[in-house]
């Protein structure tokens, strides 16, 4: 649970502030898609805008998680007994 | 750290508990409280809520008074319509408020947390529906362990259908600030509503649901980047809910007005309703605590368990570290207020404040675009006239339609072709070709410098005066 958290979350915030800059500098109407002229209502845009930012921004909190994980996490026992955990 | 033993996890450790596992989460019933603390919530609530929920319906010279128009890409905002060119207000507004909570935070602790906070006020919201469907606390606790019945279907079915009506009318009135709320009612009622106005009221309902109705101080806990920083604004001076510990300790069960020095206790009667009532599900008297959002419900029930039992009010108040450490009145608390600190988020506050109030007051309503054409440099017309050939683009910022009058000037024999008189209706804007024709011998070779000037027949302060280059061959 917590982990979806951290994958969605900050993604969501982060996307939030690329989506409002973006679209204050550039008006969707001048967006070309595969060389042809956005055809998509502005709203379809804003928001296809919104979801891309927000799934790219994920994709880095994900990688972020995954990276996180420790050596014993990842070595399941296999090795060197992992340091005992310590209470905050 | 999975070797937590059930022993240990039960031992009050909050910040060990939230680390060893995932989900030791366990729901927290708030208690319902009364007093003035609550009083000041509540009215911020109907505040807040008053303001959303009312502020998208009222109309302003024919339109929405605040409405922010991304298709057409212009804010309305009562009489002001800002383009996105104005971005600079929204950065200084963004400012105004970083700075604004910085300065409060300092003061007075986490009072957005408490009292404005959309998490705190929807959560209060909702709770509130759930006492009054489920009942108290203890009822609700009860509810939660009994297996599924009759009963318990229909009071859960309640619940939730009531969260989802709110969290669906929340929904509805944030694109209501997107897309004209009233056409919006109608396409509800038509069931014409655009996939993506159907999809972004859905999301925005959702999200009220799951984080008022489900996860409240989870959201505080896990999600909120200011509740992780708040703690730099502090300082020993800021006042802080706080559990009075030299006073209340060694806290203890007593009869009613028992005095606590004949018993060899402190004044805590560690009834425990100031951990029933806290929202966060903490216990105050463990200190100041991240967790902790501000909300003051402690203070609220503490007093009328020390009013119950006829000890002076305030075992847990609005205090400071150095209040406490040096048994300090309000007088010196409020005399601490005044630090470098507070001194340096007011004033830069101020600054920008007025700044912001400046700019607003000064916003241009006529801005033009002076575009050189560059597809003929100069080239020569009848008579022996140097031409130039420049896009004006003339954008209309006021809610008047407006004339403009152009003319051209820097030059000797400078003068123009082409329409003198641009018409612009309301926040419109529109793109004009205008020739500039001067004598070969007037400038010199090269670029020269020119100025358009572009006024409002109807109003002459309406003017701009814009720089563009003439080019000589």
């Amino acid at each position: 649970m917590l982990r979806i958290v951290w994958v969605l979350w900050p993604s969501f915030l982060v996307a939030g502030i690329a989506e409002g800059i973006f679209f204050t500098v550039i008006d969707p109407q001048e967006l070309y898609l595969f060389g042809e002229p956005v055809h998509v209502s502005q709203i379809a845009t804003y928001s296809i805008g919104f979801i891309g930012f927000w799934a790219v921004c994920a994709a880095s909190s994900l990688l972020t998680c995954f990276l996180q994980r420790t050596a014993a996490e990842i070595n399941k026992g296999v090795g060197a007994a992992p340091p005992p955990a310590k209470p905050a | 750290m999975a070797s937590a033993s059930p022993s240990q996890a039960a031992e009050r450790k909050p910040n060990f508990v939230e680390e060893s596992l995932y989900e030791v989460h366990k729901k927290v019933h708030p208690r319902a409280v009364t007093g003035i603390f609550a009083t000041w919530r509540w009215a911020l609530v109907w505040f807040t809520q008053l303001v959303y929920y009312g502020l998208c319906w009222l109309p302003w010279n024919g339109r929405q008074a605040v409405l922010f128009d991304l298709v057409e890409r212009k804010f309305y905002i009562f009489g002001m319509i800002f383009w996105p060119q104005d971005v600079i207000f929204l950065a200084i507004l963004l400012i105004i408020s970083a700075y604004s909570l910085f300065l409060f935070t300092a003061v007075g602790g986490r009072l957005w947390c408490g009292y404005a906070c959309p998490q705190t006020v929807y959560t209060e919201i909702f709770t509130w529906i759930e006492q009054k469907i489920e009942g108290e606390r203890n009822a609700r606790i009860k509810l939660d362990a009994a297996p599924m019945s009759a009963r318990k279907f229909w009071l859960r079915a309640a619940k939730y259908g009531s969260w989802g009506l709110l969290a669906f009318w929340t929904g509805f009135t944030f694109v209501g600030y997107f897309t004209p709320i009233k056409t919006l009612w109608g396409s509800v009622w038509s069931f014409t509503l655009g996939p993506w106005e159907t999809f972004w009221m859905l999301f925005y309902g959702a999200f009220t649901y799951l984080f008022a109705g489900h996860m409240r101080e989870q959201v505080c806990k896990h999600m909120c980047p200011y509740a992780r920083f708040q703690g730099v604004m502090f300082d020993p001076d800021t006042l802080t809910i706080t559990y009075d510990t030299e006073r209340g300790e060694p806290r203890g069960a007593r009869k009613k007005g028992v005095d606590p020095q004949s018993i060899g206790k402190g004044e805590c009667v560690d009834c425990g309703i100031c951990v029933q009532v806290c929202p966060t599900g903490i216990d105050i008297r463990d200190g100041l605590q991240y967790e902790c959002i501000g909300c003051a419900a402690c203070i609220d029930a503490c007093d009328q368990v020390m009013e119950k039992m006829a000890y002076p009010k305030g075992l847990i108040r609005y205090s400071t570290e150095h209040a406490i450490e040096k048994h300090w009145g309000w007088k010196e608390i409020v005399g601490h207020i005044v630090r470098p600190r507070v001194i340096i988020y007011s004033t830069i506050l101020a600054a920008i404040c007025i700044a912001f109030v400046w700019g607003i007051a000064t916003k241009a309503t006529l801005r033009v675009d002076v575009i050189r054409d560059r597809a003929t440099l100069a080239r020569e017309v009848e008579g022996g006239l140097i031409e130039n050939v420049y896009r004006l683009h003339v954008i209309n910022v006021s809610e008047a339609p407006h004339r403009y009058a152009v003319s051209v000037s820097g030059l000797p024999g400078i003068d123009l072709v082409g329409d003198r008189i641009i018409e612009v209706p309301p926040a419109g804007n529109k793109s004009v070709t205008v020739q500039v024709r001067v004598p070969p011998e007037s400038g010199r070779k090269g670029s020269n410098q020119i100025f358009f000037d572009v006024k409002s027949l109807a109003d002459e302060k309406v003017a701009v005066h814009e720089k563009a280059s003439f080019l000589q061959p």
